[in-house]
């Protein structure tokens, strides 16, 4: 009797412990979320095959690369006219601080989408340029500026004023005081706002579809064209986003934690 | 040290400090109180020369506050601690000697452990500040602040952001800095520290000196609003 109740206690911790671990917890939500999957892809009206894909891969790994290379360009892109947004509000010039809120108002006013089709189909002919991609991911990039302006902002302002005091008051130049003091704190507390921007563009460059350019979504709506595998082809477009996008969310709270100087 | 203010005059919307004039030699941990907004920080930062008067000067044992090389003999200790987050306690010092002082890396690095030592933080050098206590980061703040070897040491309330331990801890850390022949003006709503560590005080109000002494004028206040500052802070 004792022994087989001690069992039991010791039965009902250890149970309960499972249930309240990280890792446990984690493989229940994910789980779920396949087996809802799995609920989706069991009821389409033709069972998936995912053997249709065969002789696609090459395609869609094109349109994999591409979403890939646009999304890194327009990411360098933002972080770059981000910063000089940034010295725009910044600025001692009430034009061009007054240029850099007006500007923030109509981007923040702007589906991503329309940003898109306005700078293919409509700004680029008016400067005689049919460069569709050039101007659909300057589309993007200008969408992504004021977000990369706030992280700007929002960073310089965590260095505080007592510190810059300490810094002159201990003589550092000012080569010095950026180089070893302002910009090595700057660079870790941008990188996990920068990464969550980055999914943002990889998300958004999906949109890059409506100008025909060869990115994930294009290329697997080609596969879908020619094969009538739609289902099996929303369903690989869903999982490969999620395959980039989860990972560098995962990253980016790992960089978050490990930097972290709060 | 010898302290000479004349016609010390500053404003930011309204007068802060209103025509200060002293003259002080021989004392070496001046305290300065008053309540809040009465001009403590800024008279502290003048002395420094962290910020420059509108009208006045400030001399400081013969050298002028705006001259040039004034600050190279001051230590600043604000009221939270300014470390550098991204670097650790040792480096927060090293730094500061090699880059701004020409020091090497072994002689700094020698410097640094001496005073972090000397504020019972050999222990913590190598964590970064966000892994220590406010009072061991303001402590670190005021070691980082020493290794300089600077003539005189201002902190201004150096323990008004921490709890009642970490405010002894600090205080007592700095009290047994006394014997290392440095000068002392500080900043601070401690009244027990004001009469156990300073030799001079100074009752600031509304940006005048309202009544100035050596701490036993805190028992025996002579003016009105001194007495009522005693009266709160009791
Ligand atoms: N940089 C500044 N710009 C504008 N006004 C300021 C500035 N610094 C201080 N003041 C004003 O000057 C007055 C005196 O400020 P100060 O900080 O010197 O007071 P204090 O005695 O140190 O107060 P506390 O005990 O709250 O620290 C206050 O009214 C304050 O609002
Ligand atoms: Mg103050």
């Amino acid at each position: 009797m004792v022994w087989s109740s001690s069992l039991k206690n010791k039965c009902f911790f250890y149970m309960r412990r499972m249930l309240k671990s990280k890792t446990l917890s984690y493989i229940i939500a994910i789980s779920l979320f396949i087996g809802f999957l799995v609920f989706v892809a069991l009821r389409q009206r033709t069972p998936i095959n995912f053997s249709r894909l065969a002789g696609y891969e090459s395609l869609i790994l094109e349109g994999f690369i591409n979403t890939i290379i646009v999304s890194v360009i327009a990411l360098f892109g933002s972080i770059i006219l981000g910063f000089i947004m940034y010295l725009m509000t910044k600025s001692k010039s009430q034009t061009l601080r007054t240029i850099a809120d007006v500007f923030t108002e109509i981007i923040y006013g702007t589906p991503l989408l329309v940003m898109i089709i306005v700078m293919a189909f409509l700004i680029g002919p008016a400067f005689n340029s049919f460069n569709r991609i050039v101007w659909a991911l300057s589309g993007i990039i200008i969408y992504i500026t004021p977000y990369m302006s706030n992280v700007y902002r929002s960073v310089f302002k965590s260095i505080s004023d007592e510190q810059y005091m300490a810094m002159d008051l201990f003589g550092f130049t000012a080569t010095q005081k950026y180089r070893y003091i302002i910009i090595p704190q700057v660079l870790r507390m941008l990188m996990p706002p920068f990464m969550n921007n980055f999914s943002l563009i990889i998300k958004g460059s999906a949109l890059l579809n409506v100008i025909s350019h060869r990115e994930l979504f294009f290329t697997i709506s080609l596969f879908q064209t020619r094969t009538f595998a739609y289902s099996e082809g929303y369903l690989l477009m869903w999982l490969l986003y999620i395959m980039i996008t989860v990972p560098l969310s995962q990253l980016t709270k790992y960089v978050e934690r490990r930097w972290s100087l709060e | 040290m010898n302290i000479k203010i004349k016609n010390l005059t500053h404003a930011y919307d309204v007068n802060v400090l209103d025509d200060l004039h002293l003259d002080l030699d021989g004392y070496h941990a001046i305290g300065i109180i008053g309540i809040s907004g009465s001009g403590k920080s800024t008279l502290l930062r003048i002395l420094a020369g962290i910020e420059k008067p509108n009208q006045g000067t400030v001399e400081i044992n013969g050298q002028f506050a705006d001259d040039k090389h004034y600050k190279q003999n001051i230590g600043f200790v604000f009221q939270s601690h300014t470390l550098f987050p991204h670097l650790t306690l040792l480096e927060n010092i090293t730094i500061v000697l090699e880059k701004t002082r020409g020091i090497d890396k072994q002689t700094a690095k020698k410097t640094a452990i001496e005073n972090l030592t000397r504020l019972g933080l050999d222990d913590q050098k190598d964590k970064r500040p966000n892994k220590v206590s406010g009072g061991q980061a303001q402590r670190a703040s005021i070691a980082r602040a020493l290794s300089v070897n600077p003539d005189i040491l201002f902190l201004d309330e150096p323990t008004s952001s921490l709890d009642p331990i970490l405010t002894d801890e600090v205080l007592s850390s700095v009290e047994k800095l006394k014997g290392l022949g440095k000068d002392f003006i500080f900043v601070t709503h401690v009244i027990s520290f004001v009469k156990d560590f300073a030799d001079y005080v100074l009752y600031m109000d509304q940006g005048v000196i309202a009544e100035q002494g050596t701490p036993d004028m805190l028992d025996n206040p002579k003016t009105d609003a001194l007495k009522n500052f005693m009266n709160k802070v009791r």
